[in-house]
């Protein structure tokens, strides 16, 4: 809704991660799509944990760092339009609050997985690999780094 | 005169006691109340299913199995795209699904009172059809603060009058050929009017700031602007290419920390003294409804040697005892606040906006304004009906027009206010201010709102994200004037039911009680 934007904030994108609740929205709902994924019969509880993480982790490396842009018109001239949306947040200051409980998450999530998943190997690997893609590309040496040029522009 | 002046008054509708409310002392009695966690989560989970289906849709969009139906534009090959389809993704996939509450078309003069012309639509909001019939409702939704908007009476039959002395406009701009004596007259009675030496008109409120700050500060000067400054306020300070500095919303222990700061390490790189600091504060916010802190301020302007600049936009003429706006409410002294500036369209239901001051200054911009340079002045029908209503404002008979509207619109103020709070409904902003914003967090309680309250005859303005904060959907009732006892009263026993339909009433600083165990 672009009618009576009354304040001068540019890229809303940057501060929603900090409105009241939105952490332990992001938990609850983890938890939610993990109990619908236990609770299809033919998926046992390691099998559950490893999909959990693995959902997540590839949504979150879509939403965070595929996607570029708002999904509004800023107000920032289009400045915004070349940052993924992990760029966008608090306006690239590093190690804030919502950085931090974004980075340390998909870890916890790893352990919790090894745990139920009694640390077999195929799940290690799985698990090890989305976490990766995950976390590494949160990393502040990354910030702005296309790399091969991928969705440069 | 009188201060305070309680009048037994034998109305035809009511019988009330009524005082203007006067503050004693700076009244910091504005209540934000926290958001509960559960809304929240609703809201967010109202967002995350939105999503989900906008992110399905488009994918069935770009495979084209489904119609594009908004406007798209048609890539020639070998040519860069101009536009990102994603940057529209939020007004497709939500704006577009509650669009019928928005931009709806009216059918008569905007008062106490709206028809607005029935629509329906056949494919989901995209296109619109007029049915031929009205919808009659009370409007709480212009910005009709002292009830001047109306299309007959004798204000009306001036401005008509005006047109065939003084034509439609003066086709030129206010350094060339385009200052009528019209102008200098509602220049000095404005002046009047505010308690100021001068006073300079323009024909447009949003311009009047954009234009106007960066011939007041430049390079090498500071402007410090509260968090929720209006966009106009925001382009005029970016225009000017000074540093900005932004505190957060009324928080005067932020604004001197920063002060402090800013005074202490200078001009960012050479640490020189800064030319200039400026205050940017509005009157009263639309949004939140809140007042700014004026004595606070002014002690603070005072104590570090800032300027202070005071937008009414919609406090002047809706606050304060005489309604001469917040300066007045607060009792400060008119010549502590250095520029003050406000705008024609809200309470005096005309156009424009103005800036007044020391007569230093209002000589100053007169020279250097690109306003003055390149707009075109004000209209001179406009002139008159601002100059009709400031000769009814300035009237100081408590039994005329003028002050009886003012006196009316504070008692609406306080009576709805009051009520609205005691049936639960969590209500933001100053116990005085016209603007009452009830909340509602979520996207989908906001169209509803809207839709149930036209139902039954209400027209109110619903705003969210990205208006407001992301969580913090409200419903924004604009008080007037014209309104009576009645409709208020209609208003709020409609607004109890739709309240319980959409649960809204859930304050814990006032917990919910039924429409007729509220009257105090």
């Amino acid at each position: 809704m672009n009618v009576g934007i009354a304040q001068g904030e540019r890229n809303p994108n940057s501060s929603w991660l900090n409105s009241r609740g939105v952490w332990l929205t992001y938990i609850i709902l983890l938890f939610v799509l993990h109990f619908i994924l236990l609770s299809i019969p033919y998926i046992t509880t390691p099998v559950a944990w490893t999909l959990t993480t693995t959902i997540h982790n590839i949504c979150s490396f879509y939403l965070f760092h595929l996607v570029k842009g708002a999904p509004w018109e800023t107000s920032d001239q289009g400045r915004a339009r070349r940052f993924t949306f992990w760029e966008q947040i608090d306006n690239g200051v590093q190690w804030t609050g919502t950085r931090k409980f974004l980075q340390i998450l998909p870890i916890i999530l790893f352990f919790i997985a090894s745990f139920y998943t009694k640390y077999d190997r195929t799940h290690f690997v799985i698990n090890l690999a989305t976490m990766l893609l995950a976390v590494v590309p949160k990393f502040p040496i990354f910030f702005g780094v296309r790399l091969f040029d991928i969705n440069r522009y | 005169m009188a201060k305070t002046s309680a009048h037994q008054k034998n109305r035809s509708y009511t019988n009330v006691v009524y005082a203007t409310p006067v503050s004693e002392h700076p009244s910091l009695d504005e209540v934000y109340e926290v958001t509960p966690f559960s809304e929240a989560f609703w809201t967010y989970l109202n967002y995350v299913i939105l999503n989900i289906f906008g992110w399905f849709r488009d994918l069935l969009r770009n495979a084209r199995i489904e119609n594009r139906k908004g406007s798209a534009e048609n890539n020639p090959p070998g040519f860069v795209p101009l536009y990102q389809s994603y940057e529209s993704f939020y007004t497709r996939n939500v704006y577009q699904r509650i669009a019928d509450c928005f931009n709806r078309p009216i059918g008569s003069v905007p008062g106490a009172t709206l028809d607005l012309l029935e629509r329906v639509t056949d494919d989901y909001n995209w296109s619109f059809r007029f049915t031929g019939g009205k919808v009659k409702t009370i409007n709480l939704a212009s910005y009709n603060y002292l009830g001047f908007a109306n299309n007959s009476g004798p204000i009306v039959e001036s401005v008509i009058n005006s047109i065939k002395t003084s034509g439609l406009t003066a086709a030129s701009t206010t350094q060339e050929f385009g200052t009528l004596t019209q102008h200098r007259k509602l220049e000095s009675l404005l002046a009047e009017y505010l308690g100021t030496e001068d006073a300079i008109a323009f024909g447009m409120g949003f311009a009047t700031n954009a234009l106007n700050i960066p011939t007041l500060v430049g390079k090498g000067c500071l402007i410090l602007s509260d968090e929720l400054n209006h966009a106009s306020l925001v382009l005029g300070a970016r225009l000017s290419g000074a540093v900005i500095k932004v505190y957060k919303h009324n928080d005067m222990n932020h604004l001197e920390r920063l002060l402090r700061e800013s005074i202490v390490s200078g001009q960012p790189r050479t640490h020189r003294m800064w030319k200039k600091i400026l205050i940017i504060v509005e009157g009263v916010y639309s949004m939140e409804g809140s007042l700014c802190k004026l004595p606070e301020l002014i002690e603070l302007k005072k104590k570090y040697r800032a300027y202070l600049y005071l937008d009414e936009a919609h406090s002047i003429g809706a606050m304060g005892l005489r309604g001469r706006g917040v300066v007045d409410y607060w009792k400060c002294d008119v010549n502590d606040v250095d520029i003050l500036m406000g705008t024609f369209t809200k309470s005096f239901a005309a156009a424009g906006g103005y800036i007044a001051g020391k007569k230093d200054l209002i000589d100053h911009i007169r020279v250097t304004s690109h306003s003055t340079a390149y707009a075109t002045s004000m209209s001179p029908p406009v002139v008159e009906q601002i100059v009709s209503v400031l000769n009814l404002l300035l009237d100081n008979d408590e039994e005329h027009e003028g002050r009886r509207r003012i006196n009316q619109l504070a008692w609406n103020t306080r009576y709805f206010r009051q009520r609205l709070t005691k049936m639960g409904f969590i209500v933001y902003g100053h116990p005085h201010s016209p603007v009452v914003p009830a909340l509602l967090y979520s996207p989908s309680k906001i169209a509803a709102f809207n839709r149930e309250m036209l139902k039954r005859g209400v027209a109110v303005v619903t705003v969210g994200f990205p208006a407001t904060p992301l969580v913090l959907g409200r419903v924004r009732f604009c008080l007037s004037a014209s309104h009576t006892k009645e409709m208020l009263d209609e208003v709020l026993k409609h607004a109890e039911e739709v309240g319980d339909l959409l649960n809204m009433r859930k304050s814990k600083l006032n917990p919910k009680r039924p429409f007729h165990e509220t009257e105090s």
